[in-house]
């Protein structure tokens, strides 16, 4: 045991450049140069949320791997976080190790998904996110680097390597960062962490095992019935049978749902009803090959179980009639945990 | 950047060592077993197991098959299959198919 604690196994190199070669030619990046992780800089991390380096954040059950908040830390600072985004990774990662998220089928299947984060609630903005213009893209610190640091996670530590254990047919972007804000500044609705049960003013991030977004670009008149009737069409291109889905909503469009008093609810509803459809529609376009050989063809089915199933937020820029689908993968749930702001954190 | 004293980092990776697996014994012979097909419910994946086992049944003088689906390939076998699994056969063979 060193004196600072930490149990890794120590990496000595002459040169900076030559540790980012080591990290970088032994696999354990994404492909881009990283911040090699100094015991000084994990410790730091490790110091801002105050848990030991053997202290257990989440337990995958499959493989019995045991995330420690160490190699948690040790990851974040490869991915380039600041201290004060670990709690984010914590949680994040803390999300995805629960049973319902099922990490090791999403993390091993042809269909190739990432962990993506989804914070609600004023931690988000006490640490910077982005939750306007380009909240899913790049430029903002704190989105790319706590959505980094939890895909490294995946890899690095618990093993899902492309090409070894992930065996993702294509892969999308969002495998090196999927990290983004949810728009309370535009929102009619109380943040999705107060509606997902946490306290008011509490913080907290959902962990989704998420496929690529698909942006639907909303033409004709901007009433709710209107847009989100076009959403739902795009819907029903995920299939027949779909475990959850993220809908994000622009703020231009949260506008009119605000004027038309729309509440959160009724947005899942509408989505849930108008994603219905006949039986015999989905097996004449092929979607559907078994549906039950007493099955009533005029029957209704939607690519959800539930209203519950459907995620919604707003996000992105002021300007754009946008609405984003982001679904999960196969049987995977969502996941929330609560974050503590750095408010909260120094108290 | 070069530093008098180097640079030391920390590995990323999981240095826990592997719990304890084991190998279930395997019978010396099939004969006069009964053979388990345990499918994941993908599309083929009975057809293939009935195949594998006619290919047994060809090889060896076993003595059943019995057949049991997992309901789904995305999760993992429930403790209550994986039991009748044990009590009904000598042996199981699982197997996913397109």
């Amino acid at each position: 045991m060193t004196s600072d604690n930490l149990t890794a196994a120590r990496l000595s190199f002459q040169t900076w450049e030559e540790a980012q070669d080591f990290y970088l030619e032994n696999g354990l990046s994404d492909g881009l140069p990283v911040v090699p992780p100094t015991p000084e800089k994990v410790r730091a991390m490790l110091d801002y949320v105050g848990l030991s380096p053997d202290a257990v954040v989440g337990t995958e059950t499959i493989r019995g791997k045991r995330f420690t908040a160490e190699k948690l830390a040790v990851n974040a600072v490869l991915a380039g976080c600041l201290p004060e985004y670990f709690p984010a990774v914590v949680a994040t990662v803390a999300a995805a190790c629960e049973r319902p998220f099922n990490l090791h089928a999403s993390s091993t299947s042809t269909n190739g998904v990432t962990i993506m984060a989804l914070v609600s609630g004023p931690y988000a903005n006490e640490i910077g996110m982005n939750a306007g213009v380009e909240l899913m893209g790049n430029g903002n610190r704190a989105n790319a680097t706590i959505g980094r640091a939890v895909n490294l996670v995946k890899t690095n530590f618990y093993g899902s390597v492309a090409g070894e254990m992930d065996n993702s047919t294509f892969g999308h972007p969002g495998k090196f960062s999927f990290c983004f804000a949810e728009n309370t500044a535009v929102s009619p609705w109380p943040p999705l962490a107060e509606h997902l049960g946490f306290g008011a003013g509490s913080s907290a991030v959902t962990a989704v095992a998420a496929n690529s977004p698909l942006q639907v670009s909303i033409y004709g008149d901007k009433s709710p019935q209107t847009f989100l009737t076009q959403t739902a069409h795009a819907m029903l291109s995920l299939g027949p049978t779909v475990s959850e889905v993220v809908i994000v909503i622009s703020p231009e469009l949260m506008a009119y749902i605000g004027e038309s008093g729309w509440t959160r609810q009724q947005v899942q509803d509408f989505l849930f009803r108008k994603t219905h459809r006949p039986l015999r529609e989905w097996v004449a376009w092929k979607r559907l090959d078994r549906p039950g050989d007493d099955a009533d063809l005029r029957q209704t089915r939607g690519p959800l179980a539930g209203p519950d199933r459907i995620i919604v937020v707003p996000g992105g820029g002021m300007a754009g009639a946008f609405i984003d689908i982001i679904s999960s993968w196969g049987s995977s749930r969502s996941v929330t945990k609560p974050i503590p702001t750095p408010t909260e954190t120094r108290r | 950047m070069t530093t008098p004293q180097g640079i030391v980092t920390l590995d990323p990776r999981d240095e826990g060592s592997p719990g304890p697996a084991a190998v279930a014994p395997r019978p010396a012979s099939l004969d006069g077993k009964v053979v388990g097909l345990f499918s994941n419910n993908k599309p083929h994946s009975e057809e293939l197991l009935r195949m594998i086992a006619d290919v047994i049944a060809e090889r060896y003088q076993i003595k059943g098959i019995v057949e049991h689906n997992k309901g789904g390939h995305q999760w993992p076998a429930q403790p209550a299959d994986l039991q009748t699994l044990a009590r009904e056969c000598d042996v199981a063979i699982h197997a996913t198919a397109e």
